[in-house]
């Protein structure tokens, strides 16, 4: 039963992964890619070695701090990548149409 | 025009790693010379990670070598890129950079995981002769974790007098180390200068660690000026 569940939950961490991959692919600009890349390449990660945990109880604590390293860097250099993206003036798609962060630097300026 | 290409040369190159992988069948047993190391390094150095006792030991001339080159790295890159603080010749004062500062979270994160890291490196260094890792890895991954803080914190700036001269007496402790062998022990680096103690002990493998440490403070220093460097 713990490997049924324990290979269920590394397929769905598979198939996370696999759509990060094709949004890296497929996605019109930086920040796009960017987006689908960390989020689905963090819950695949996550998944697949909860997977694995279930298949060896023994490496649970390893895991989990594994996840935890996982959890710690990868949302915080996807963040490091985009601002640096946005501050070198990296084109967005058309389609995109609001800059929050720029509004919000504009708002500085003219307070200032 | 191009797709057609590009999916040609896709097959070519699965055809071309098809191959090598069907043709793949594991070896059973090792080669004379693996065997002979396999069964060497156990016995007479006492180390159970035979590549860290290959090349610190056997091959220690090799490494010694090889973080001479490092240090050449180091120094072309500082020869390069290091030449900004010398007088502008049209007298005109340099216009400060404006710095980016990094945000909150990275500056955070940072501050969280550079004692994870260093931690990290640290036990990479000093289980080398038990497990995979060794000096230089470790010392690359003390480079990671310098890069990490350079890229939190923009404004620091690193101390190259100290990591120069801490390198310099790593690098020099190494070749003292590598001298004692030759004189305790039956050749240059030989780690037998030190008792071997027990098997698969934390404190075994004779002088392997004490090398491995040195290796990882030189690695880790000249890595990280040369990050530095890079910085521009």
């Amino acid at each position: 039963m713990a490997e049924l569940i324990g290979s269920i939950l590394i397929l769905l961490g598979a198939i996370f992964l696999f759509s990060a991959g094709l949004g890296l692919l497929r996605m019109p600009d930086v920040f796009t890619r960017l987006q689908a890349g960390t989020k689905a390449s963090t819950l695949g990660n996550m998944l697949v070695l909860s997977g694995v945990a279930f298949y060896h109880p023994g490496w649970s604590l390893k895991l989990l701090i594994v996840i935890y390293f996982v959890l710690l860097t990868n949302p915080i250099s996807s963040h490091a990548l985009a601002r640096a993206a946005h501050a070198i003036g990296v084109p967005m798609t058309r389609a995109t149409v609001t800059d929050a962060l720029r509004d919000a630097r504009e708002t500085d300026r003219s307070a200032r | 025009m191009r797709r057609p290409f590009i999916i040609l040369a896709v097959m070519l190159f699965a055809a071309l790693f098809a191959g090598i992988a069907i043709d793949y069948t594991e070896r059973q047993s090792l080669r004379p010379l693996a065997a002979n190391y396999v069964k060497r390094v156990p016995q007479e150095l006492g180390a159970p990670n035979i590549i860290t006792g290959i090349l610190l030991t056997y091959r220690g001339f090799d490494t010694l070598g090889e973080v001479a080159v490092l240090f050449m790295v180091a120094a072309g890159v500082g020869l390069v890129l290091g030449e900004r603080s010398l007088p502008r010749r049209d007298d005109v004062p340099a216009e400060p950079e404006e710095i980016i500062p990094s945000t909150e979270l990275v500056q955070n994160g940072a501050a969280v995981l550079f004692p994870l890291i260093s931690i990290f490196a640290a036990y990479i260094i000093m289980n080398g002769h038990l497990s995979a890792g060794g000096g230089f890895q470790g010392g690359a991954i003390i480079a990671s974790g310098v890069m990490l803080l350079l890229l939190a914190r923009p404004e620091y700036r690193i101390d190259h007098g100290f990591l120069g001269t801490t390198e310099s007496l790593a690098g020099v402790l190494f070749v003292l180390a590598g001298i004692a062998g030759l004189i305790f022990a039956g050749g240059f680096l030989d780690s037998r200068m030190l008792p071997l103690g027990q098997f698969g002990a934390f404190f075994s493998a004779g002088a392997i660690p004490i090398i491995s440490v040195l290796l990882g403070v030189k690695v880790g220093c000249e890595l990280s000026v040369i990050i530095d460097r890079f910085r521009g």
